[in-house]
């Protein structure tokens, strides 16, 4: 029999500690995926919702934009910028935006606010949060001066459909200017703040009002296909603009190319925050399962004293003992990573499919950061995080049976034959 | 003619095994000097605490001496590293314990067949081997049973066969008879005289067992760590 058989055979020799040890660590595996899950779920959550919101999840703009976004600052050749964007590996699509702050009036009161100047003929829902919470009305026309205000904005200045409102804010030079549009639509996001103080207006309008030419605007806003890719995206966009930059005078100019965590930072924190307390608990969690599972393998070594002994007598090398202890706690590892996959499956199926409506745990506000948050609890795993964490839940085990196999080996035969 | 002469095969010069038992130093084994020829049946006897579990362990390279020399082979046993300790008790040693002690997750046979697999003997060449072995004896038919399945005469025999599988040059067997009735204690014994003969393999057993003192064609006695010249 060789040791791989005769480890199988030993960790079932107390059948009810090892069911028990392996309940123990799939519940670790259960505990992990939730935590992770959760985290997964969410996190990719709020930073596609702030990335949604305007900026992207990459920033082309002009320096100094991002700290103090006022309307002289601007990029140019914005066309050729998009075009380059089009074949980069990693880039879903890129949006020509204008923003900037003003005030907002009605017939009846006025409010400072921001707007954000779209393109109506590329922007979607898919990638706009104000147009996919779009309630009442519609999206203006390109050519048009229309303009969708958030419900709250709606409520203060008493504005329906089809009723007019002034903006005012400064030109490119930093001269005011005031324009009129009509109400076309109102959306409502759910957060307070961005629905009391936002607005969408045509950007071929705002460019004629702010004095910017055709192809001015003040970011380019790219969507990538994966957040997680944002470092390794950004890097092959700026590679490409710096080299285009090279071959065509046209697009030397100054620029920055910022990622969501540079114009999102309140979102960056937060997720940076929650996910290290989530690792201490993760780390905590392994900890008491490891302490388990050197227990179960301690004492199983301790009870087999007297059978190392006879072993050794017989012509077992020491270290072969070890071999046998690692190969019984990896089985341990299989066992417990089994039990985790077959009570974890149903659980994320569910809280991925259907999820558990946490809307009264969390009241009326659903936002952290300025991003809204989904209410319903749910998992989303990605395949890197599933390696993780059985990669880690099978390294732990194997790691606390180092102790009892170290040990297994180095009890001198006529000492193991004494034991009971 | 004058009759063969035969070789040393342990050879056991100024012996002395002592260790601590709490505050108290206990020599267990003082000042021994002991020849064992090849082919021997020998029981080393002597009361409890009279050191011949120390001394087998010792000739078996479980436990040094604290000072002399044991040779096993003219191999000088505490000159060998721990893993050329464990080559040598897998290949040329022998043990047959007092309390069978063998592995309960495996079969008679897989008890058997253990130090074989520890050599890295084919499968085949090792079923060979084990089969004829518990054919032996007497267990044929009882290969997959587990020793918990078995009686104590029966665990013992399988004992015997993992003892004398690897074909060793000395069997060292520790109260052999101790738990077993008499009627299984003579029968194993037989087993064991009818190794030795046709075999030759030697056999050193540590008891204080009449009927083993009585089949030993050599029986050495101690006491207090030391041969018994008045025995």
């Amino acid at each position: 029999m060789n040791l791989s058989g005769l480890a199988w055979r030993n960790i079932w020799r107390r059948k009810r500690r090892t069911g028990i040890t392996a309940i123990s660590i799939g519940f670790g595996v259960f505990l992990a995926v939730t935590s992770s899950g959760i985290g997964d779920y969410s996190y990719t959550n709020m930073i596609n919702a702030s990335a949604q919101m305007g900026w992207g999840h990459i920033s082309i703009e002009a320096p100094g934009y991002y700290q103090s976004p006022a309307l002289d600052k601007h990029i140019n050749q914005v066309g050729a910028i998009q075009q380059m964007l089009q074949n980069t590996p990693g880039v879903e699509s890129n949006y020509v935006r204008i923003m900037g702050q003003g005030m907002f009036a009605s017939a009846h009161k006025s409010v400072g606010g921001a707007f954000l100047a779209i393109d109506p003929n590329t922007e979607t829902g898919a990638h706009n949060l104000f147009l996919r919470s779009l309630e009442e009305g519609k999206l203006f026309a390109a050519n048009s001066s229309g303009v969708v205000v958030g419900r709250g904005m709606a409520q203060k200045l008493k504005l329906r459909l089809g009723k007019k409102l002034v903006y005012t804010t400064t030109d490119k030079k930093g001269e005011i200017v005031s324009e009129i549009a009509r109400v076309t639509g109102i959306f409502t996001t759910g957060v307070k703040e961005v629905d009391s103080a936002f607005v969408l207006l045509p950007i071929n309008a705002v460019r004629h009002t702010i004095g910017y030419k055709s192809d001015e605007a003040s970011l380019v806003a790219v969507m990538i296909e994966d957040q997680r890719y944002t470092t390794k995206v950004l890097a092959s966009v700026r590679e490409r603009l710096d080299s285009e930059s090279g071959q065509n005078n046209l697009l030397t100019q100054n620029r920055e190319i910022l990622s969501w965590r540079e114009t999102q930072s309140e979102i960056a924190g937060l997720i940076s925050l929650d996910r290290s307390s989530n690792y201490i608990s993760q780390i905590l969690i392994g900890l008491l399962i490891s302490a388990g599972i050197l227990n179960t393998l301690l004492m199983s070594v301790l009870e087999r004293t007297r059978e190392f002994g006879v072993m050794m007598a017989v012509g077992m090398a020491p270290h072969s003992l070890f071999f046998l202890v690692i190969i019984e706690s990896t089985w341990l590892a299989f066992l417990g990573l089994a039990v985790g996959i077959l009570i974890t499956i149903p659980w994320y199926f569910y809280l991925n499919r259907i999820g558990i409506d946490m809307s009264g745990a969390m009241g009326d506000d659903y936002t952290a950061g300025g991003v809204l948050i989904d209410p319903v609890l749910r998992l989303y795993l990605y395949p890197e995080t599933i390696v993780a964490i059985l990669s880690v839940v099978f390294l732990l085990t194997l790691l606390s049976g180092l102790y009892p196999a170290w040990r297994a080996g180095r009890i001198p035969p006529v000492e193991s034959l004494k034991a009971m | 003619m004058a009759p063969a002469e035969k070789k040393v095969i342990i050879s056991i010069q100024q012996v002395s095994k002592s260790y601590q038992q709490g505050k108290v130093k206990v020599n267990a084994v003082n000042d021994l000097s002991l020849d064992i020829e090849e082919g021997e049946f020998t029981a080393l006897c002597g009361p409890s605490g009279s050191g011949k579990t120390t001394l087998l362990n010792m000739i078996g390279g479980l436990d040094l001496p604290t000072e002399g020399v044991i040779k096993l082979e003219l191999q000088e046993l505490a000159q060998l590293s721990r893993m050329a300790l464990s080559h040598l008790r897998r290949d040329r040693i022998g043990f047959v314990f007092q309390a069978y002690n063998l592995i309960p997750v495996m079969t008679a046979y897989e008890n058997a067949e253990f130090v074989l697999a520890l050599q890295g003997m084919p499968k085949a060449q090792r079923r060979e081997r084990v089969m004829s072995i518990l054919k032996q004896v007497g267990l044929q038919g009882l290969e997959s049973r587990r020793p918990d399945e078995m009686s104590g005469g029966q665990q013992q025999r399988v004992a015997i066969a993992r003892a004398i599988v690897t074909h060793p040059a000395v069997v060292l067997a520790d109260e052999p008879t101790a738990n077993v009735d008499s009627e299984n204690a003579e029968a194993l014994l037989d087993l064991m005289e009818e190794l030795n003969q046709r075999e030759g393999i030697t056999f050193i057993f540590s008891t204080h067992d009449p009927r083993v003192m009585k089949r030993a064609r050599r029986l050495v006695y101690l006491r207090d760590g030391q041969l018994d010249p008045a025995a």
